[in-house]
């Protein structure tokens, strides 16, 4: 072999071994992301699966105590039910329902749209200075008409032509105090009370704005609190003369429950639970509550409800179509007939003192034309107390 | 069903995958096929009967135009099956149109049918023509197999709102393809993004949206913002589905082709429709523009050309005339480009045909979303203040405050610079690694804000359903 031949054989040689560990290399780099893969692939998928396999085997829950709310349960297989595709939005219902820490979740979601996204608000709830509270915007100007013509129609149907003193007032929601000043978008109030006096001319308009203060409210829930509604119940009661009456000599009790409010579980963030007081003496201790719709008989503070869904029921046992209260230690012998939402459930009680009955209607649960079969409109007191937040969704009137 | 809902992320896709991965090969496309057809039937169980008679007839006039290929009765055979999957198109889609129209111009009352809209009809017509119009052209056979054809027509992952995945480009992957553990990975990793996509950054867009429209407080810039968050959405909400899409492809061993090209860093109309719903736009390409000529024919031919192309294409999105006059307008546009616009485009700096692009793109999604012309107009104007509305007030500075963040990262998301600072990186050793080992934990992260982001929401279906 000569010396060229020699040289050419060593520099293939050289070349093919260049060739081989380079294979060699790419191979092991094939191999390491393999294996890379392999551990991506199987830390996301383990993470799937698992929350799959919860999902699949986890027994259902009735209630969510968070949302106050039933949660949908597996649907039942029916050939109808699939054919329309009701089936399937159920199955989704259930599925979002049932879904494993759901309330984890969706804290999960409130804390990225806070957090992350900086966004104000998460489903319209917005926290400021630890208060939470829900937009309540845009107003609807023909809600609040359709309010004010609803209150004339059952003035024309059983206050006119008789003594009944009529006064109408509207209960600022919290965003009053708190949405405006800082702002988020908030109701028009003035524009509200203008609109809602347009349709209202019968009653004798009672402006409460300033008598609250954002403190006066839950920072958890939409109410607000009784033991703060005091100087709100003086400005009414002075202007419908009854001031008088009223002694307001009261005891400030706690319930022994942590409440927590409507916006803790709408917001599904870590908000810290409040205490609910609510204030005694002897003509709400001793006042019998009439509830028309079951022919029972409550007391004025139901504290079995501290137990239930929403704790603020403890105020006249919360919803209900129409109560009447009578005090056999009142002050005078007049009576009151409340038009009211569930913020009149808490400030009715301060009223009994010096009216020895006081019956109670909620337009949303009894139909405004069978009122008469149970109220006999002669020299009473009627006061339209409903909040901003009912008057903005009046479709909810019968 | 739909890819954003907890129905198929954790009951009905990890059962498919459990069950595709077990079986072998040869049973991968019945599985595919019967799973295709349980998640079509979830949203529209009528609708399968429907679907399942398409693909016979498809099917059989596939073998028909391919054994007469050459002859008339070939030429028979592809106008029945055109004409069978437009007539249904167009039974189903365009019907009340027609009627409402034909009411409005001879002052009669004909009553609306009310047509449900099958979901997805738009896609998988035009799947199932690219079929036999390929077999009519012979640049493909017919398909034998009635598993394999009707496996891709009902592929889910594409089925309901696209990529319009041609029979042509993937025929050879309903036969053999492969699966690798990387292409799963790659493919659910690619599918998450675009679930992330569609739920965290579209659905967002869609509250601002709808906040706008119940809004009785605008101002100019609520205008804007509504306009940019629409085009935003639009976005986000489609080319998240194609990403879902294609990634699901991937974990089934398919690949599809792009859909997307961050459309939005374009600089001309020209350039935005090559990067925007690719698969639609190469469709109209060969299956009509070339066939009617294209741009080989003389001026007033190619001009009816371009304008008989777009005028589908924006009838294709919907059966209104604000899709039609969408379609219109960028034909107008193109034309200008093609004439003169362009090269003056490429004169000016960059920037400035950069905001022409955005501007003509986001004033085109304001008559694309409208529900009338009217309201396209009235809104087009407010927003160049030609309405009583002020130039801001509280409320659109608070939703500006409330969706800067959204619209920022939204805004980024829609340029290649996340994919460019990852590719680069990539090719960085200690940055590759520190990628490699943030992948998996950022696909785990956002699978959990998407699943809260779901649990926490309401009903909402994609946007490109409609079509």
């Amino acid at each position: 072999m000569d010396t060229k031949n020699k040289l050419d054989l060593e520099n293939n040689k050289k070349k093919e071994t260049r060739k081989t560990s380079g294979k060699t290399k790419r191979s092991f780099k094939d191999f390491m992301l393999g294996i890379k893969s392999k551990i991506s692939l199987s830390l996301v998928v383990i993470f799937w699966l698992s929350i799959t396999l919860v999902a699949w085997t986890r027994p259902a829950d009735s209630i969510s105590e968070h949302e106050r709310r039933p949660l949908e349960q597996l649907p039942a297989l029916e050939v109808k039910e699939i054919l329309s595709g009701q089936y399937m939005k159920d199955f989704e219902e259930y599925a979002k329902d049932q879904f494993p820490s759901r309330f984890g979740f969706r804290s999960i979601k409130s804390l990225l749209r806070y957090y992350v996204f900086l966004q104000s608000d998460n489903n319209d709830i917005f926290i400021h200075d630890k208060y939470a509270s829900k937009l309540e915007f845009p107003m609807s100007e023909s809600s609040i008409n359709l309010a004010g013509k609803k209150f004339s129609e059952i003035y024309e149907k059983y206050l006119k032509d008789t003594n009944t003193k009529n006064y109408l007032s509207i209960i600022p929601d919290k965003n009053f105090y708190l949405a405006k000043p800082n702002g988020y978008p908030s109701m028009d109030y003035d524009l509200l009370f203008e609109l809602i006096k347009r349709e209202t001319g019968f009653a004798q308009f009672i402006d409460i704005r300033d008598t609250l203060k954002l403190e006066d409210f839950y920072k958890t829930d939409t109410h607000w609190k009784q033991e703060a509604l005091l100087p709100t119940v003086k400005k009414i009661l002075k202007e419908m003369n009854m001031l008088d009456y009223f002694a307001f000599d009261y005891e400030k009790k706690m319930a022994e429950i942590d409440f927590y409010g409507v916006y803790y579980g709408q917001s599904a963030l870590p908000l810290k639970p409040e205490k609910i007081y609510y204030l005694t003496n002897i003509h709400t201790q001793d006042s019998q509550v009439f509830n028309l719709e079951n022919n029972s008989y409550t007391s004025v503070y139901d504290m079995d409800r501290l137990q239930g869904n929403d704790p603020y029921d403890i105020f006249l046992s919360g919803a209900s179509a129409l109560l009447v209260v009578e005090n056999p230690h009142a002050t005078s012998d007049k009576e009151l007939v409340i038009f009211r939402d569930s913020f009149g459930s808490s400030i009715s009680p301060l009223f009994l003192e010096g009216y020895s009955k006081v019956t109670l209607v909620d337009i949303r649960y009894i139909a405004s034309d069978l009122i008469g079969r149970f109220i006999d409109f002669e020299n009473q007191d009627v006061l339209f107390l409903y909040s901003a937040l009912i008057l903005n969704r009046s479709a909810t009137f019968k | 069903m739909l890819f954003s809902s907890i129905t198929f992320l954790y009951y009905f896709l990890p059962l498919v995958l459990l069950i595709y991965f077990v079986v072998p090969f040869k049973a991968k496309n019945l599985v595919l096929l019967i799973s295709s057809f349980i998640f079509y039937g979830w949203g529209e169980p009528v609708y399968v009967v429907y679907m399942a008679l398409s693909i016979l007839v498809q099917y059989i006039l596939g073998l028909l135009i391919e054994k007469y290929s050459g002859r008339g009765l070939a030429k028979l055979f592809i106008v029945l099956s055109v004409g069978f999957s437009l007539g249904l198109l167009g039974y189903f889609k365009y019907t009340d149109f027609f009627i409402a129209n034909f009411n409005a111009a001879t002052g009669m009352s004909i009553p609306l049918l009310k047509i449900v809209l099958p979901v997805g009809i738009s896609f998988y017509t035009f799947q199932i023509l690219s079929y036999t119009v390929d077999v009519y052209r012979k640049r493909i056979s017919a398909q034998r197999n009635l598993i394999d054809l009707a496996t891709y027509i009902v592929l889910f992952p594409q089925l309901i709102a696209g990529p319009i995945v041609r029979y042509i480009d993937i025929y050879k992957q309903l036969k053999v393809r492969s699966h690798s553990v990387e292409m799963v990975y790659e493919g659910l990793v690619r599918f998450v993004m675009g679930l992330a996509k569609k739920v965290l950054i579209a659905n967002s867009l869609v509250e601002l949206g709808d906040i706008f429209v119940k809004s009785t407080d605008k101002s100019v810039l609520f205008y804007w913002m509504y306009a940019l968050a629409f085009a935003l959405q639009i976005y986000f909400d489609f080319s998240g589905y194609s990403d879902m899409a294609i990634g699901l492809g991937k974990i089934f061993g398919f690949t599809f082709l792009e859909n997307f090209n961050y459309p939005f860093i374009s600089k001309s109309i020209t350039e935005f429709w090559r990067r925007w719903h690719m698969s639609l736009g190469s469709w109209f390409r060969d299956y009509l523009y070339i066939p009617l000529g294209g741009n080989r024919v003389r001026t007033s031919r190619w001009l009816f050309n371009i304008f008989v192309v777009w005028m589908l294409t924006g009838f294709w999105h919907g059966a209104d005339w604000n899709f039609i006059i969408w379609g219109l307008f960028f034909a107008v546009l193109l034309i200008l480009e093609k004439l003169f616009l362009s090269k003056l485009l490429e004169k000016l700096p960059s920037f400035i045909s950069h905001i022409y692009l955005l501007i003509i793109v986001i004033i085109s999604f304001v008559i694309f979303d409208a529900s009338s012309m009217n309201l396209a107009f009235e809104r087009i104007g407010a927003m160049f203040g030609a309405s009583d509305s002020p130039l801001w007030n509280s409320n659109s500075l608070y939703y500006l405050r409330s969706y800067a963040l959204v619209f920022i990262v939204a805004i980024i998301g829609a340029t290649p610079m996340i994919k460019n600072l990852v590719e680069k990186a990539k090719k960085k050793e200690g940055w590759s690694k520190a990628i490699n080992i943030l992948s998996p934990i950022v696909t785990i992260i956002l699978l959990v804000a998407v699943t809260a982001y779901l649990i926490d929401s309401s009903f909402n279906p994609f946007l490109y359903f409609r079509f």
